[in-house]
């Protein structure tokens, strides 16, 4: 009888440890298997370090966003890109720039509360995520019912980031940083085409900051892209982008280090950086830089 | 006698597997981080895993941080591994602010940050003690300026 019993807790046991395996809470994209055709033939050897230094968020889809409308400024549709252009990206490489300018717009739409636009964009975004084998990582269902039901913004913007996030440490992990670097390339031209937009209507001078201080981002960024030049692909964006630096070479960024100042403010604390950063750009190179960008990014999305 | 010894054995195995299947997640972490967060906007999360050492191992990260944006920073601990989590945040090698101030030898499970300098800054996160840790972090918006 008992030796029926212990026969018993082992069926169960091992039945259950099978299942549990299933529901262990491990990462979708750690079973996922990516077709050979995906993989790039040759990869660019880059060492382990480099990919240890990359920078975790060169370009946010939704701090452009937060900033615009910190200012007050009106939700402009006109500002991004139409998703009929999505039908260009037809290479691995192209649909990583699309999700990069497609995420960026979305992360506008969410912080204006644009729902009726979002479902669109995140169409787009999960069909071009699904090109290449990274759909896994987008929640399509959650966000299309927060979007639905125009429920909960917060959770739309939190859920959108999370799979930008997520879509972006997968790529980094299964030696395909090359398309993560790709994407934030495609966040960081979109972001910089819509806040060259808003300036140039605006004039604001947080705005004319926004612009010229993207020469940092632009040289921590470069660096990276240029590991992936063997690329013709990456070879282009890069040529692409090497005309935008080449105008911020007359935009003059200086800082001056200072202590912070710390404070505790009921039991949080808080920190305030005393640096200051000056941007110096004169009005002819704010609009050479705005004009550049435009010409760019219609070329991206035109393919 | 030998029977029961087994049916102890198959029980005691059975218990050591079910305590595996409730291991907090990373994931579950990161909901609790943003909880911590409140209403900061997400914008990073970062997984610590280290194993116990001396001195402590370390986990970098580096991020950009614009000017005139403030940055919430949130830390939370897996209750399943003994390590409590530190983050410093550096500006090159200029440590500028940690969530564990030794000093006071207080804890703070978030620091706001208000960054005037756009640029590369440096997350380094290790375990009190140098104990093994299994912890996230995560980076948050709060307010333009």
């Amino acid at each position: 009888m008992a030796r029926r019993f212990i026969f018993f807790i082992v069926v169960v046991l091992m039945f259950s440890s099978c299942n549990s395996c299933q529901n262990s809470g491990k990462n979708v994209g750690d079973t996922f298997v990516i077709p050979d055709s995906l993989k790039e033939d040759n990869p660019v050897p880059i060492s382990a370090a480099v990919i240890d230094d990359m920078i975790q968020n060169i370009a946010s889809p939704i701090e452009t966003a937060a900033v615009l409308k910190g200012l007050k400024i009106p939700f402009d549709k006109d500002l991004i890109a139409n998703t009929d252009y999505s039908e260009n990206f037809n290479t691995n490489f192209a649909k990583a720039l699309g999700l990069g300018i497609y995420g960026c717009d979305l992360g506008y739409l969410n912080m204006y509360g644009k729902t009726s636009l979002v479902i669109d964009y995140i169409s787009t975004i999960r069909s071009l995520a699904d090109g290449i084998q990274v759909g896994q990582f987008f929640d399509f269902s959650t966000l299309k019912r927060l979007a639905t039901n125009n429920e909960n913004i917060d959770s739309l913007v939190l859920i959108s980031q999370q799979s930008m996030s997520r879509i972006d440490t997968y790529l980094r992990e299964n030696n395909r940083s090359n398309l993560s670097l790709v994407i934030v390339a495609g966040v960081w031209v979109e972001g910089l085409y819509i806040s060259s937009v808003v300036t140039q209507d605006a004039n604001n001078k947080r705005m004319r900051d926004i612009i010229g201080e993207q020469k940092e981002i632009l040289n921590l960024m470069m660096p990276l892209l240029n590991h992936y030049k063997k690329d013709p692909n990456m070879a282009k964006l890069i040529k692409n982008f090497e005309e935008i630096k080449i105008l911020y070479n007359d935009v003059k960024i200086t800082s001056e280090n200072a202590e912070p100042t710390t404070i505790e403010v009921n039991g949080e604390l808080q920190i305030k950086q005393n640096d200051v950063q000056t941007i110096v750009m004169s009005d002819e190179t704010l609009q050479k830089i705005i004009e550049k960008v435009k010409e760019i990014r219609i070329k991206l999305l035109k393919g | 006698m030998k029977n029961k010894f087994l049916i102890f054995a198959v029980l005691l195995f059975l218990l050591g597997s079910s305590g595996t299947a409730f291991a907090q997640t990373e994931d579950e972490l990161v909901e609790i981080c943003g909880v911590i967060a409140k209403e900061a906007t997400y914008l990073k999360d970062f997984k610590i895993r280290l194993d116990a050492g001396d001195p402590p191992p370390l986990q970098r990260f580096s991020v950009i941080l614009k000017k005139d944006i403030k940055y919430r920073f949130s830390v939370c601990n897996s209750k399943d591994q003994e390590g409590k989590v530190i983050l410093e945040l550096f500006d090159n090698n200029r440590l500028i602010s940690t969530t564990y101030v030794i000093a006071t030898g207080k804890d703070y499970p978030s620091i706001d940050f208000t960054c005037s300098k756009t640029g590369a800054y440096h997350l380094s996160f290790k375990f009190k003690d140098g104990k093994p840790g299994l912890a996230v972090g995560m980076l948050s918006l709060v307010e333009t300026l």
